[in-house]
C-alpha cells in the first residue's frame, strides 16, 4: 500500500517535470477528447447568430443568421446557414455536407442569381463571409488529427484551465494550436492559432458559457486576428439541441426557401 | 446626401412581426441612378429614382407570401397616351414614368414532398451565368439593352410552379398560362436595338431612284389565352456522386424579339405628264411569335479548387430574324418596282385619273426557321476575397442558309466568351467587379467595370463604366457601340 502511494506520488512528480500532468488520470488527449465529446453530445442543433465584424479602428458591421447542424453516426454531418441581415446578404444561404470518407460538398444560394451554386470545398483556409473565421475554423475536426501535450495550468478570466498544445499530424492551415480548457466543465476558454511558419496568427476566446439542455456551451466566441488587427465576435442565441432536425432541411429546397 | 438623410428614418421603419399569428416583414430600398453618355450624339438617359418594396409573410410553416414591387421615376420618355401606372403583362413597349412594376407576387404552399408556388414569379433554370439556353419560362426587359443584371432583366410572369421532391430525383414543373412579352424601349431611347431600325433609304434603280424608308413599331398581337397557347416546362434534377445534373424540356415562345417586316410601298404620281413617281417604303416591325421546343441538360461539379458548370439546349422550330438589309434588297428590286409602277398605272387609268396615290403591300419572308443548339461551359475559382469566372457559350445552326443571313450568327456559328472578376476589400465593404464579354465571330465586346462601397450596412454606392465596341454595327453588342457611358448608383436599404 505504502509502495502504491509512493508510486503515484513519483508518477505525479515525474509528470509534473515533463509537463504531462495527468488530470485525475487523464492525458492531454483525454482532456481534449472529453471536451469535444461534451460539446458534441447533441445530434443536431439550431441557433440564431449575431456576427459582429470589427476592423482595427473599432468600426463595426453586423450580420445576423440562422444556423442548423446535424450529425449522423456514420461520419457525415450537414449544416445550413441562412443570412438574415444586412440587406445585401439577406436571403443568402450556405449548405455544407461533410463526410469523413469523401470530399466535402458546399453550395451557395445567392438571391441575386436565384440559383444554387456548387462551390469548391478545398478553399477551407479562406475567410468565411469576410470574418476572421475560416471555413476550416467553422468546420468540424477529428480529435485524432492532432497530437496533444499538456503544457501547464493557468487561469483565464478567473477560471482554472489546462493549457494544451495541439500539433496537426498533417499541416494544412495551422502549424500549432494552443487551447485553454476549463477544468470545471471542459469547455474551451481560449485558443491561440499559429500559422505554418510559427507566427501567432489568431486568438479565439469562448465566453458566456450557458448550460443548454445539459450541455455547457460558450455562447460568445471572439476571434481576434493578430496580424491584421481585425476581430469577429459571434453571439449565439435561441440555441436548441436535438430538436429533431430532418435531413431534407439540408437540401437545395430549403436553401431557396430562405429559412 | 438626400438619400442618406432619407435612409436614416426609413431604416427605423423597416417592419418585422413575429407572433402567434405568423410572421411578416417589410423591407426595401430607395435608389438613385444617373448615367453620363460619352458620345453626346446618342440619346440621353435621364437620372432615375427607384423604390423597391418587399413584403414577406407567413401564417404557418406550410405557407408563405412574397410581394416585390418596384416603382420607377425614369423621366426619360413619357407615354402621353396612358394614365396607367402599373406596367402591363401584355405589351412590348411600355414607356411611362413614373411606373410601378409587380416584379414578383406569389404564394407558396409547402406540403411533405411537394411545394407549390402560384403567382407572378421568376424561374431560374440552367447553370451558366447571364445566358441560360435552358431558361425560357421568363421573358426579359431589354429596356437597358441587356446591360443590367440577369435577375433585374427577368420579367416575373404569372405562373404555377410545382416542385416534387423524392430520393430518386427532384422534379420542377412550370406552367405559364399566357405569354408575357419581352419589353423594349421606344425607338427614341438610348437602348433601342439598332438592328430593328431599317436603313433610311433604298436604291430602287433608275425608275424611282432612292426610296426613303420609314419604320413603324406596332404593338404585339398576343395569342389568345388558351391551354394550347400557354407555355410549360419540366426539369428533373438529381445529385449524383458530387455532380448536380438536370434535364429539362420547354414548350413555348422564344424569349428574344422576332419581327415580321411587311413593307408598304406608297406610290404617288407627282407628275402625270412626265410619269414622275414619289415612292416611299413603310416597314412595320411587327412582333411575331413562333412556338418552339427546347430540350436541355445542365450540370455542375467541383474539380479540385474549381467549380465546373455546363449547359446544353437543342431548339426545335426556332426562328431567326433575317437581316433587314437582306430583306429589303431582296424585296425592293428594280423589277419589283417596275412591276409595282405598272400596276399603279393600270389602276390609275382604270380610276379615270383619280387614284393618284396607291399603296402596295409586300410581304417578305422575314424570318427563317432553323433548328439549332446552344451550349456552354463555365469555370469558377475562388481564393480568399477574389473570385474569377470564365465561360464560353456557343450557338450552332447546323442547317444555316448563307443565302438568307440572319442576325447574330455567322455562317451558323456564334461564340461568346465571358469573364467575371470580383475582388473584395476592407472586410467586404468594398467590391471591385469586372465583367466582360467578347464575341469571337463578330469581334464585338462589352466591358463593365464597377466599384461598390458600403458606407454602412444600409447605404451602398456604385460607380462604373459600360464600354461597348465592335467591328459591325448590326451585331448583338456592336449595335450599341456608341453607347459607352459612366454610371453612378446610390442605394439605401431598409
Amino acid at each position: 500500500m505504502k509502495f502504491y502511494h509512493l508510486a503515484i506520488t513519483v508518477l505525479v512528480m515525474v509528470c509534473a517535470l515533463t509537463g504531462n500532468v495527468p488530470a485525475a488520470g487523464m492525458t492531454a488527449y483525454d482532456i481534449v477528447k472529453k471536451s469535444e465529446d461534451l460539446l458534441d453530445q447533441a445530434k443536431d442543433s439550431r441557433t440564431d447568430m449575431l456576427m459582429v465584424l470589427l476592423n482595427k479602428k473599432g468600426e463595426k458591421r453586423e450580420r445576423t443568421l440562422n444556423a442548423f447542424v446535424k450529425r449522423s453516426g456514420d461520419g457525415t454531418s450537414k449544416s445550413i446557414i441562412f443570412f438574415k441581415t444586412p440587406a445585401d446578404v439577406k436571403g443568402t444561404s450556405f449548405l455544407v455536407w461533410t463526410d469523413e470518407h469523401d470530399q466535402d460538398r458546399q453550395w451557395l444560394y445567392l438571391p441575386a442569381l436565384q440559383r444554387v451554386r456548387q462551390i469548391s470545398a478545398s478553399g477551407k483556409g479562406e475567410s468565411f463571409m469576410g470574418t476572421e473565421f475560416t471555413f476550416f475554423d467553422m468546420g468540424s475536426h477529428d480529435v485524432d488529427d492532432y497530437t496533444y501535450k499538456l503544457l501547464k495550468e493557468e487561469d483565464v478570466g478567473g477560471e482554472a484551465c489546462w493549457v494544451i498544445e495541439a500539433l496537426p499530424k498533417k499541416v494544412e492551415f495551422y502549424g500549432k494550436v494552443v487551447v485553454w480548457i476549463r477544468k470545471g466543465n471542459f469547455v474551451p476558454a481560449r485558443a491561440d492559432f499559429y500559422d505554418t511558419k510559427g507566427a501567432y496568427e489568431k486568438q479565439g476566446t469562448f465566453g458566456s458559457v450557458k448550460n443548454i439542455q445539459g450541455i455547457n456551451t460558450p455562447t460568445r466566441i471572439e476571434m481576434a486576428n493578430k496580424l491584421n488587427g481585425r476581430t469577429t465576435v459571434i453571439e449565439l442565441s435561441n440555441l436548441v439541441y436535438d430538436s429533431g432536425l430532418k435531413d431534407d432541411i439540408f437540401t437545395e429546397r430549403y436553401m431557396t426557401r430562405g429559412n | 446626401m438626400l438619400l442618406a438623410t432619407v435612409c436614416a428614418p426609413l431604416a427605423a421603419r423597416a417592419f418585422q412581426y413575429e407572433g402567434p399569428h405568423g410572421t411578416a416583414s417589410l423591407a426595401g430600398y430607395v435608389e438613385a441612378r444617373g448615367a453620363c453618355a460619352f458620345d453626346g450624339d446618342t440619346p440621353e438617359e435621364d437620372p432615375s429614382g427607384e423604390l423597391g418594396l418587399e413584403l414577406k409573410a407567413s401564417s404557418a410553416s406550410w405557407n408563405s407570401l412574397k410581394v416585390f414591387v418596384q416603382a420607377v421615376q425614369d423621366g426619360t420618355v413619357i407615354d402621353p397616351g396612358s394614365s396607367r401606372v402599373f406596367n402591363d403583362f401584355d405589351r412590348v413597349y411600355q414607356d411611362r414614368s413614373p411606373a410601378v412594376d409587380i416584379d414578383e407576387a406569389y404564394v407558396d404552399f409547402y406540403t411533405g414532398d411537394v411545394d407549390i408556388r402560384l403567382g407572378v414569379q421568376k424561374f431560374a433554370w440552367g447553370r451558366l451565368d447571364e445566358i441560360n439556353p435552358t431558361d425560357n419560362l421568363n421573358t426579359e426587359d431589354l429596356t437597358e439593352g441587356g446591360t443590367d443584371d440577369e435577375v433585374d432583366r427577368k420579367i416575373g410572369v404569372p405562373a404555377l410552379k410545382v416542385n416534387l421532391y423524392s430520393n430518386l430525383a427532384n422534379v420542377e414543373i412550370g406552367w405559364v398560362p399566357f405569354y408575357v412579352p419581352y419589353r423594349l424601349p421606344t425607338v427614341e431611347e438610348r437602348w433601342f436595338p439598332r438592328v430593328l431600325v431599317p436603313p433610311a433609304t433604298i436604291d430602287a434603280g433608275h425608275s424611282v431612284g432612292t426610296i426613303p424608308v420609314r419604320a413603324a413599331y406596332p404593338e404585339i398581337d398576343l395569342p389568345q389565352g388558351t391551354v394550347e397557347n400557354s407555355e410549360a416546362g419540366i426539369r428533373v434534377s438529381r445529385h449524383i456522386r458530387g455532380w448536380d445534373v438536370s434535364a429539362s424540356y420547354f414548350t413555348g415562345y422564344d424569349t428574344m424579339p422576332l419581327v415580321d417586316t411587311p413593307v408598304d410601298l406608297d406610290v404617288e404620281l407627282a407628275d402625270p405628264l412626265a410619269l414622275d413617281y414619289d415612292v416611299t417604303a413603310r416597314v412595320a416591325m411587327e412582333p411575331v411569335l413562333h412556338r418552339m421546343h427546347v430540350f436541355g441538360i445542365d450540370f455542375t461539379t467541383t474539380v479540385s479548387d474549381f467549380t465546373l458548370r455546363g449547359e446544353y439546349a437543342y431548339f426545335h422550330n426556332k426562328h431567326y430574324n433575317r437581316k433587314l438589309d437582306s430583306i429589303l434588297e431582296e424585296l425592293v428590286t428594280r423589277d419589283r418596282i417596275d412591276e409595282t409602277l405598272s400596276d399603279f398605272l393600270a389602276d390609275y387609268l382604270t380610276s379615270g385619273g383619280r387614284d393618284t396615290r396607291q399603296t402596295f403591300r409586300l410581304d417578305p419572308v422575314s424570318d427563317v426557321q432553323m433548328d439549332s443548339m446552344k451550349y456552354g461551359l463555365g469555370l469558377d475559382y475562388i481564393h480568399g476575397d477574389t473570385s474569377v469566372s470564365v465561360q464560353c457559350i456557343q450557338e450552332f445552326i447546323p442547317d444555316y442558309d448563307s443565302d438568307r443571313p440572319v442576325y447574330f450568327s455567322k455562317d451558323g456559328l456564334d461564340t461568346l466568351v465571358t469573364f467575371l472578376f470580383k475582388q473584395f476589400f476592407l472586410q467586404n465593404t468594398m467590391e471591385f467587379n469586372f465583367r466582360a464579354a467578347y464575341d469571337i465571330e463578330f469581334k464585338d465586346y462589352i466591358a463593365r467595370p464597377s466599384l461598390k462601397y458600403s458606407f454602412t450596412d444600409r447605404l451602398q454606392g456604385t460607380v462604373g463604366l459600360v464600354v461597348i465596341g465592335g467591328k459591325y454595327d448590326d451585331s448583338l453588342l456592336g449595335q450599341f457601340q456608341d453607347n459607352d457611358q459612366a454610371f453612378a448608383r446610390l442605394r439605401c436599404s431598409f
